[in-house]
């Protein structure tokens, strides 16, 4: 085979992929919300008070602060790590592995102690407003032991990335991606199992509303479960969690605390009921593993010009690709959880019907989480995981339009 | 009179680094971990050697050598963890490895059925020394509430009489598994001067050399002084 039809090989097999990505990306971005539909312009200070919406935008422009240094701050420190991490090799008596995983966690100590001012900060910020209970020290020692998680984790994929790397240079990628996958899998069938829920025992009629969202959804009920949040956070927050015989919904105990009333916490569930019916979490295995192929190519890449994954020197550099790379898909991921979330809360419109109690949340969620309703353009780019308060109800009164409410 | 079948070696100097100190219970996670998953195959391996002994007088060599690569590791996440030595240790209890060695026998020993059958017996008055003793040391390694770890933060040295603690701790748990694992029938002695070699190295047999190097560099000279 000569050189040039080796190259239109590759390109084939290139477009074949690509295709591929193309088509696979396009059905998970679809969802059943109405391609035509036009969301209204809504007056949310009409709603919560103006003295509310003042609140809430001072309260998320400053949280939006720490955001940016929360994204910036990493890339700026790994950066820096990558150009002297391999000084710590010196550190370590172990093998290649060994000290791979010792620069990795050594990476992420020093990342956790650039960011403890910002932490420190932006928790003074949280208990300002009377949304987060911890306490300072708390925090701090309680951050501090997460590392050991932490460290857990990042040993783990140091070992399954250099290890095939010592196997199949270069192309480890191939073998290291369908491993994460797998492993993103495993986590979130377990998530429901780790998390601490509790029976939902005090709220039968919740569960008997659920019941009948379920039918009415037509999906299985899901096991209804309460997670204890209460000393650390007065935030509202539910999850649908698990796969298959692990599905679950997990209610903050913070939305269970009577600030809701039942037509509300009904719309929460049938909004968590919506994600299971849609397959939601298996969607975002499906979107994650769409994009662990190509950045593990890409780390590939970029690592080479420190000898590849399979010595430590290119660890350093290995940190700062993997989260230079997951800030830049940011955007694109946040944007297609947004599009799940608006589907699931179009789904529990439909099946509650009761666009009021909806209205009434999401008016809610303005004043107990002090979220700015209608943040700048860039915010929901960087760090909306759902649609705006204001978007939420503008859907609302879209529906209603629609249904002739 | 120091001998003993198992000794420790410590050849690294006093110096730390702080950041690692700071860290080293979370560095020290993974082996951790790691050392639960070899611990319960060892375990099995120890059950399997003491039948072998009993039936034949001596423990299989193959299932020794396992069983001394497992206490060696052990004996080297603990020299990390009490600031005894300062490089993260590596995962395979490989000798020559870690400037902090524990010594031990290469080839099994003749050893006494009666003294293999009571083993797990005889082991309690060793292990109970080491509970007085050794177990409430450990606390002054302990991040926050140790000294040891304020000093080694400090100073970015550990002192050398915190050092020598940990290392006895150290050698007093070797022997006293050595013994309870089967790989010596050598009773633990809890005297800091039998069994412990500051500032020596382990003396490895060197392979055969087939063929000479061509240009062979001089080996590095340990940094540690040597220290009686």
């Amino acid at each position: 085979m000569t050189k040039s039809s080796r190259r239109l090989l590759g390109l084939l097999i290139f477009g074949a992929l690509a295709g591929c990505w193309l088509y696979a990306a396009s059905r998970l971005w679809a969802t059943s919300v109405p391609d035509d539909l036009k969301l209204p312009h809504v007056d949310v200070g009409a709603l919560v008070g103006a003295s509310e919406l003042h609140r809430a935008q001072h309260f998320s422009f400053v949280l939006d602060l720490f955001g940016l240094a929360g994204l910036l701050l990493p890339l700026i420190v790994l950066a820096l790590y990558a150009k002297w991490g391999h000084r710590f090799i010196g550190e370590s008596a172990a093998g290649p592995i060994g000290t791979g995983m010792l620069l990795a966690m050594l990476g992420i100590a020093i990342l956790w102690m650039a960011m403890l001012p910002s932490n420190v900060a932006q928790l003074w910020w949280l208990r300002r407003y009377g949304i987060v209970r911890t306490g300072y020290a708390e925090m701090v020692i309680g951050t501090w032991f997460a590392l050991g998680a932490e460290f857990l984790g990042i040993c783990l994929i140091i070992l399954i990335v250099m290890g095939f790397a010592r196997l199949l240079g270069d192309r480890w990628w191939l073998a290291g991606a369908p491993v994460f996958v797998a492993i993103g899998l495993l986590v979130t069938f377990v998530q429901p199992y780790m998390s601490g829920l509790k029976p939902l025992n005090d709220h039968p009629a919740l569960v008997q509303a659920e019941q009948r969202l379920a039918k009415r959804e037509g999906v299985k009920a899901v096991p209804l479960k309460v997670e204890d949040v209460g000393g650390l956070t007065t935030a509202p927050n539910a999850e649908a969690m698990g796969l298959g015989p692990s599905r679950r919904i997990g209610l903050w105990s913070t939305i269970l605390d009577g600030r809701f009333s039942q037509g509300e916490l009904e719309v929460v569930v049938a909004h968590e009921l919506a994600h299971h019916k849609h397959n939601d979490l298996w969607k975002g295995l499906g979107w994650y593993a769409l994009f662990v192929f190509p950045i593990a190519y890409l780390i590939a890449r970029v690592t080479r010009r420190r000898g590849g994954m399979a010595v430590p020197l290119a660890v350093p550099l290995f940190l700062f690709a993997w989260v230079g790379l997951a800030t830049a898909t940011l955007p694109i991921d946040n944007a297609f959880s947004r599009r799940l979330e608006a589907e699931a809360d179009w789904t529990a419109l439909q099946a509650t019907n009761n666009p009021q109690a909806a209205k009434a949340l999401f008016v809610s969620f303005v004043r107990t989480t002090n979220e700015n309703p209608n943040p700048p353009f860039w915010d929901p780019i960087l760090f909306g995981s759902h649609p705006t308060e204001a978007q939420r109800i503008g859907m609302v009164e879209a529906w209603q339009a629609r249904n002739g409410g | 009179m120091n001998e003993h079948p198992i000794t420790l070696h410590v050849m690294d100097d006093l110096r730390r680094s702080r950041l690692t100190v700071f860290f080293r219970p979370l560095l020290s996670v993974p082996h951790i971990i790691w050392l639960y998953l070899w611990g319960a195959v060892a375990g099995i391996a120890v059950i399997i050697n003491w039948f072998v002994a009993l039936f034949i007088g001596r423990p299989a060599k193959s299932l020794q050598s396992f069983i001394a690569a497992y206490l060696r590791y052990v004996i080297t996440v603990g020299a990390y963890l009490l600031y005894v030595a300062n490089p993260f240790p590596g995962f395979t209890g490989e000798p020559g490895s870690y400037p902090v060695e524990l010594e031990l026998p290469t080839e099994p020993q003749k050893q006494s059925r009666w003294k293999t059958f009571f083993r797990i017996v005889l082991v309690y008055p060793a292990l109970l020394v080491a509970a007085i003793s050794i177990y409430p040391v450990v606390f002054l390694f302990f991040p926050l509430i140790g000294f040891a770890w304020w000093a080694t933060m400090i100073t970015g040295r550990t002192p050398r009489g915190f050092r020598d603690l940990g290392a006895n701790a150290l050698r007093y748990m070797g022997q006293i598994y050595g013994y309870y694992y089967l790989i010596t029938d050598t009773y633990p002695c809890s005297s800091p001067y039998v069994g412990m070699a500051l500032g020596s190295p382990v003396v490895v047999e060197a392979p055969v050399a087939v063929e000479a190097p061509v240009a062979a560099e001089e080996p590095p000279a340990p940094e540690a002084p040597a220290e009686k």
